[in-house]
């Protein structure tokens, strides 16, 4: 997730990250992390394992900063719950993994190169 | 459904995706959730979801049937594979373990079985997994692969932007922070090597250095060199029980 301040509402760090703020903690799939100090973008990374880094090394300011996955786990899946994914296909219209409940779905990552 | 993971515009992936006329869902992942969200670090990688949404295999190597490949790539890879049990069996004496490493890749031609194994017998398929299954075989990700995801993005973005220099300098952080995911590198190597090749229908699949201009290789490796030192069986490891 790319962001252009630190300074974020849990509404944005749920559609960036997966990660939903509940009353019990920062929370995806079946798994809840509690977030004692309540919810700011750097403390809740931290907890998470996500990394925050910056565009430049330029600290007075960066630009922009990317924060990566959760890693709290040490494993890349948390929960065998599969996360929402959203993409587009070639002419733009949206999709969503989510829609596909009922069916049996493949996955299949691929890239021209 | 395919997901196809390139930056670039949809121009890139649509002569593939028009020249195989899906009939399932083909979509693009301009920012590699893959890699993020499943674990995906290399292609091709499928991921197994059920009716009801959970994940009965993690990111693993697989592939279609082959009966639709033209001759030239059967033979390709029937040469290929021949010369893999060449190497393993002359290494078997001296280094045993590299040999095993040599022999472990996935079993290409057992795939599509097992995914119809699981299609007819759902979760009593031998092939289905456990939750806990699940998410104790998927990636791991220690912190630093996090940062290494953290600077992809970066570099993706600033790549988008013509900011190149920073581009390259945040891949070669995500190639030192996750130097076993192939499709950072993949993805960053093809970049530059469409540049080279002055773009055309195969400029990215291009990711070596141009001969005579090594120096203008902005990265510590290339495919060729990367793939060539890695045996099958961490290319592709296998993970299918066949």
């Amino acid at each position: 997730m790319l962001v252009d301040s630190l300074n974020m509402d849990p509404e944005a760090f749920h559609e960036g990250t997966g990660w939903e703020i509940k009353p019990e903690g920062a929370c995806k799939g079946d798994v809840c992390v509690p977030l004692p100090d309540g919810f700011d973008l750097r403390s809740t990374a931290e907890r998470l394992g996500m990394a925050i880094v910056p565009a430049s090394d330029d600290d007075a300011d960066p630009r922009m900063w990317a924060v990566g996955p959760e890693s709290l786990t040490g494993r890349a899946l948390v929960s065998a719950e599969a996360p929402e994914l959203v993409l587009q296909d070639l002419d733009g219209n949206p999709w969503r993994l989510s829609s596909m409940r009922g069916k049996k779905v493949l996955l299949v990552a691929w890239a021209p190169y | 459904m395919t997901v196809s993971l390139e930056m670039s515009d949809p121009d890139a992936s649509r002569p593939f995706i028009e020249a195989a006329e899906p009939t399932h869902p083909s979509l693009l992942d301009p920012t590699h959730q893959m890699d993020a969200l499943f674990g995906v670090v290399n292609i091709p990688n499928v991921v197994w979801i059920d009716e009801t949404g959970m994940i009965v295999r993690p990111a693993e190597p697989g592939w279609p049937p082959g009966d639709h490949y033209p001759e030239w790539l059967r033979s390709m890879l029937n040469d290929r594979d021949a010369q893999r049990e060449a190497k393993a069996a002359e290494m078997e004496a001296t280094d045993p373990e590299l040999a095993a490493k040599i022999r472990g890749g996935q079993v290409r031609a057992a795939y599509p079985d097992a995914i119809r194994d699981w299609a007819a017998h759902g979760a009593e398929s031998r092939f289905a997994m456990t939750p806990d299954q699940v998410v104790a075989s998927s990636q791991d990700r220690p912190q630093d692969k996090s940062a290494g995801a953290a600077h992809f993005g970066l570099a993706l973005h600033l790549w988008s932007t013509g900011d190149r220099d920073n581009a390259l300098a945040h891949f070669r952080e995500a190639h030192r922070l996750q130097p076993d995911n192939w499709t950072y590198k993949r993805q960053a190597w093809s970049l530059v090597g469409n540049e080279a090749a002055g773009g055309g229908e195969l400029g990215r699949f291009n990711q070596v250095p141009t001969p005579g201009q090594e120096h203008d290789w902005p990265f510590e490796s290339d495919f060729a060199t990367d793939a060539g030192a890695t045996p099958a069986g961490d290319y592709y490891p296998r993970t299918l029980d066949v």
